[in-house]
């Protein structure tokens, strides 16, 4: 009866104060999400201009991937094409590997963790340093992302102090030229500078910087990529080689619209009424040179998916993980998708249902990720189809479906339904059997209720309401 | 058929309803009585940066020295800032690491999120973000309601793209929470900025 999500997330709830900070860290996210929602009268009308930008550029998206590719080589970029992510690992190798690249400093890409870039180049010899802080500090951990926004809250402070200890080589340098008290020796500001130091060091040292993209304007042919900390533009503004990884889905038609996606990203993602850095790239350094890789990776056939291609309006901004019950309690490394929450449940059966099919057990389908979706991806609604195919992709619970079928036996008959209803008081004669885990499955996490000794329909009908 | 031709061939045969480009005329975006004093608490608040007005005969020189006396290195290409560095003739973008006090030019300012918009004039664009603290100058009258009206200004003003193609938003200065949810300023980039307005 458990899926893989739901026996890691019991193991996860074994550590009470772990699973309190987790939910409140991510329910305080939703929050702050709510009072930007409600500062701004347009919210709503905001969320539909944005839904129907992305229906509109989804299902026109050749030919604004045709109009993106024309101006951006116009604007003296290189644009390369990966169908898949071992192409897409190909194209970045080949760049780097023409420029002589030992050392490439990289802004947080979730295309790039989708692809295994990092495993790619590491094992060609080069060093690929993030530095977004929280997935350096999850790189020099040998730790996957656990949110696709914050990467690393799921990580205590003195785990990251422990790990800058022993792997950043300069560390008591740097401690040392820090100059501010502080008693607590993984002070969150001293760390925090310390990774300043350390990742500085690696812009200065790199010879090509990689971002990811959150937009892509076709009229113009800019990227846009939207930091707090500034590392996608410290990684593009120190070495001369810009390599942008971006899924074709990131695409939007022009400056209308990214004015909507701009003002929703920041609030819904964190909280926040802009990020710090909203950059738009237009071209290479002087003397430089910028290429894109527009990865299809599987899109391409998701737009033909009549009832999940909606899917593709996403523009990850995790508000729906930190809205959700489910995630919030069992974080992210109890979901067997590299993206978590409710969007990675559907992302991972779009992927592959036969391997990812146990995460569509962790909803509730209390359905509040619709609610947040600034694009109104209709999450919970996807993810109660993708249960309904269950069966057919042979991953149906067999308890659950004989169950099913007693069930529907049972309603379909009604004399034996009410026959049923009068004796069910008499289930509390053997409550403690009922409320064994071994004869029960559904006691598990329930409190077995009490039957009344008459039911409703019989009361009514005995005019005693 | 290479990569290119079969991605756009698989779009087209896959895409089945297609939605028309929605008009945004019924998008009312927010708007300010004061969109100077919006920009400004922003700014001074969520932003979490610092705001100097020009005082009368007070020279962008004099207020950037003022707000900075211990700088050491100052780059900047704007006349009148006395720099030790300037972005547009280091050799390389490296030397800008050293810097202690960037100062360059914003074009718009917007009230709803205290961004400011920072075209590329430099031929090092590292000034921008490699300072240790960001002075950004901006006038007063080139503050606008909503990033909308800030994208309208950008769209029909293709100079802010040439002779080079970058711009940027910068709303305060560098910030993470990356560890336990504490908001730290100073991640990579800049840890202070300054808004001087004229």
């Amino acid at each position: 009866m458990s899926t893989q999500h739901s026996k890691a997330a019991e193991q996860y709830l074994q550590h009470d104060a772990v699973v309190k900070r987790h939910d409140n860290t991510f329910f305080g996210v939703r929050q702050k999400r709510d009072r930007m929602a409600q500062a701004l009268p347009e919210w709503e009308d905001l969320r539909e201009a944005a839904d129907r930008i992305k229906k509109h550029t989804t299902t026109h998206l050749a030919d604004y991937l045709e109009e993106f590719e024309k101006n951006a080589m116009a604007n003296g970029v290189h644009v390369h094409w990966a169908e898949d992510a071992e192409e897409y690992n190909r194209i970045v190798h080949d760049i780097l590997t023409a420029h002589k690249v030992k050392k490439v400093v990289k802004s947080k890409s979730m295309l790039t963790e989708e692809c295994h870039l990092n495993e790619h180049l590491e094992k060609a010899g080069i060093d690929v340093v993030e530095t977004d802080l929280g997935e350096r500090i999850l790189q020099m951990m040998k730790l996957a992302p656990s949110h696709i926004v914050m990467p690393a809250l799921h990580v205590h402070r003195e785990e990251i102090g422990d790990t800058f200890r022993k792997l950043i080589p300069d560390f008591d340098e740097i401690a040392r030229n820090y100059g501010q008290a502080h008693d607590d020796p993984n002070d969150p500001t001293f760390l925090t500078y310390v990774a300043r130091m350390h990742l500085r060091q690696q812009f200065a040292e790199a010879d090509a910087g990689m971002t990811g993209a959150n937009f892509g304007i076709a009229a113009t042919g800019d990227v846009v990529v939207c930091t707090n900390e500034g590392n996608a533009d410290m990684s593009t503004s120190l070495p001369r080689l810009h390599i942008v990884s971006m899924g074709i889905e990131k695409l939007i038609p022009d400056y209308q619209a990214m004015g909507v996606f701009q003002r929703l990203l920041a609030r819904c993602g964190t909280g926040q009424e802009t990020t710090v850095y909203t950059s738009h790239f237009r071209g290479p350094r002087p003397g430089g040179e910028m290429h894109i890789v527009l990865v299809d990776n599987g899109r391409s056939s998701i737009i033909g998916n009549a009832e999940h291609w909606q899917t593709l309006k996403c523009m990850r901004c995790g508000a729906c993980m930190n809205t959700c019950p489910v995630y919030r309690r069992s974080a992210g490394y109890s979901y067997t998708y590299f993206i978590p929450g409710p969007i990675g449940i559907n992302l991972g059966m779009l992927r592959n249902p036969r391997k990812y099919h146990d995460n569509v057990s962790a909803c509730s389908l209390c359905c509040s990720c619709d609610n947040v979706c600034p694009v109104k991806v209709d999450l919970s609604t996807q993810i109660y189809r993708w249960r309904q195919e269950l069966d057919s992709l042979g991953q149906a619970d067999s308890m659950k479906k004989t169950m099913s079928r007693g069930m529907s036996f049972l309603y379909n008959h009604p004399a034996l339904y009410t026959f049923a209803l009068r004796c069910s008081s008499m289930a509390n004669w053997f409550g403690a059997l009922m409320n064994s885990k071994k004869v029960n499955p559904w006691a598990y996490g329930h409190r077995m209720m009490k039957f009344p000794k008459k039911s409703f329909h019989q009361l009514w009908k005995e005019k005693k309401l | 058929m290479n990569a290119r031709d079969k991605i756009l061939v698989r779009l087209r045969e896959n895409t089945r309803e297609q939605y028309e480009k929605p008009q945004m005329e019924s998008l009312k975006p927010i708007t300010y009585p004061d969109p100077v004093a919006e920009f400004i608490t922003k700014t001074t608040t969520t932003a979490g940066a610092k705001l100097m007005e020009l005082t009368e005969g007070e020279s962008l020189n004099d207020a950037v020295r003022g707000a900075y006396p211990d700088a050491k290195v100052v780059a900047s290409h704007l006349p009148g800032v006395e720099a030790q560095l300037n972005p547009d003739t280091v050799g390389e973008a490296q030397e800008l690491m050293k810097v202690d006090v960037g100062v360059i030019e914003g074009r718009i300012g917007v009230a709803e999120n205290a961004c400011i918009w920072i075209p590329q004039t430099m031929k090092e664009k590292a000034v921008c973000f490699a300072s240790e603290q960001l002075v950004i100058v901006l006038r007063r009258e080139d503050i606008v309601n909503n990033m909308h009206e800030a994208y309208e200004r950008i769209a029909s003003t293709p100079e802010f793209f040439q002779p080079y193609g970058f711009g940027t938003f910068i709303s305060g200065p560098s910030k993470t929470a990356d560890i336990e949810s504490a908001l730290v300023y100073g991640a990579q980039a800049a840890r202070g900025v300054t808004v001087i307005l004229i």
